[in-house]
């Protein structure tokens, strides 16, 4: 049981790289190619950021994000109607800067 | 009484048909849906290993297939659980179970899947053998406790997080009660069960999101054919509120009401050893607006029971070198 209960809370533990802010990283914009979106389609968001050996780390707070690097794909199902945030984390070895886009989904209808 | 089982389980045979779908995925353990147990004896215990498969890939409208959408989806998990209970005096059972999610998937053919991993929650609850009667068979056994989020959550694949749908921790503290009663006749015994589960608000680093109260009632029918055999027919009504999302705004498209027909078989080997087969067959889907619906699940369990009392009497009538006193 103690047992157990120490490999639960070590696996529970996981802590991200250099999080400090960094000053050599800037984010100039995020865009979304389609906003609103409607529920089960898809908007390419971009982001366009200036630095040296970038990395890019996305989070959204309601829906699905596909992809990886500057450009990925978000969609979202019926139950995410609504205004959602996604974040998208800049870094590299000098530490990381975040931004938020806005995307709003509207209900899906037959068409 | 055995007429009445085949005709049951006949009827239950036709209903299901061949609607065999799965259970959708949610975060955090799975409802484990073998035949409740009641309250364990003083110093008794039980350890069981689980193993589940779910699937589903069909959405739902309210309770109709939805089919206007233009992808298919598919969701499926592998799932193990470890389950340890222990009688710790003739009134209280401690029990406790923790999750492993070998995958966690959501998946469009043709479009790379979402697959999480890691460990689930871990559950600790105490069952009361509030009433037992050996003469007319007559158990209820009411049971409290807490899952803890103690799992993975959050979790990212390449920089890029998951979505919740395949995290493998529920995120978020859950209390549960329940009450099972179970009565004996013959070699068949009949038991009711329910359940109410409440979710705490999920508010981590990258989600705000509350899980609706769940409710379960169930049905069990028990027999026996063979001294090592044993038959479960289970019929279990599921029921979930809406979830709720930012600004207590409710979530129109969460929350269901699904009834299943689960049957299970269980062999009990030499020595304790217990192993047991069932699956989950939906047999009424309802969900709130435009939903992945639950589908089919089956599970492995494999059981051992360790009576400690019986144990010290075998040893204390060995003589001090072994052999049997007479």
């Amino acid at each position: 049981m103690i047992v157990l209960t120490g490999l639960a809370l070590l696996s529970a533990c996981s802590k991200k790289d250099n999080t400090a802010p960094s000053s050599q990283i800037r984010i100039d914009s995020i865009t979304a190619s389609v906003n609103p979106v409607v529920a089960y389609d898809t908007s390419v968001i971009t982001v366009y950021a200036t630095g040296v050996n970038l990395q890019y780390g996305w989070v959204v707070n309601h829906g699905k994000i596909k992809g990886s690097g500057t450009t990925v794909k978000y969609s979202a199902c019926q139950s995410c109607r609504g205004l959602n945030t996604i974040t998208c984390r800049v870094f590299n070895e000098t530490g990381e800067v975040s931004d938020t886009i806005m995307v709003r989904v509207t209900p899906w209808h037959s068409k | 009484m055995l007429q009445t089982a085949k005709y049951l389980l006949i009827l239950l045979c036709l209903c299901t048909g061949n609607k065999a779908f799965s259970q959708c995925c949610t975060s955090g353990n799975p409802f484990i849906s073998d035949a409740e147990q009641p309250a364990l004896q003083s110093r008794i215990l039980t350890a069981s290993l689980n193993y589940r498969y779910s699937h589903s890939g069909k959405y739902y409208s309210e309770d109709s297939r939805f089919t206007e959408l233009p992808f298919q989806e598919i969701a499926y998990s592998n799932y193990t659980e470890l389950q340890v209970g222990y009688g710790i005096t003739n009134w209280l059972t401690a029990l406790t179970d923790i999750g492993y999610f070998v995958n966690k998937t959501l998946q469009t053919p043709g479009v790379d899947s979402y697959k999480g991993y890691g460990i689930g929650d871990l559950g600790l609850y105490a069952k009361f053998n509030a009433y037992s009667n050996s003469r007319l068979r007559l158990t209820i056994s009411p049971t409290v406790g807490v899952k803890f989020p103690v799992g993975v959550f959050d979790q990212e694949l390449e920089n890029v997080q998951l979505p919740i749908s395949v995290q493998p921790s529920a995120g978020s503290y859950r209390y549960l009660a329940n009450l099972f009663i179970s009565k004996g006749f013959g070699k068949v015994a009949l038991a009711g069960f329910a359940s109410y589960e409440y979710s705490q608000l999920i508010e981590s680093e990258n989600f705000y999101y509350k899980y609706g109260d769940q409710w379960v009632a169930a049905l069990y029918f028990n027999y026996r054919p063979w001294k090592r055999f044993t038959i479960d027919l289970q019929v279990r009504n599921e029921y979930r509120t809406k979830s709720t999302r930012e600004n207590d705004d409710i979530i129109e498209s969460s929350g269901y009401d699904v009834v299943f027909f689960t049957p299970q078989v269980t062999y009990a080997f030499k020595h304790d050893w217990y192993l047991s087969a069932y699956g989950d067959i939906p047999l009424h889907k309802y969900c709130n607006g435009i939903q992945l619906s639950f589908g089919y699940a089956v599970s492995v369990r494999v059981t051992k029971k360790i009576d400690f009392i019986a144990l010290m009497a075998r040893k204390k009538s060995a003589g001090p070198n072994g052999s049997e006193t007479k």
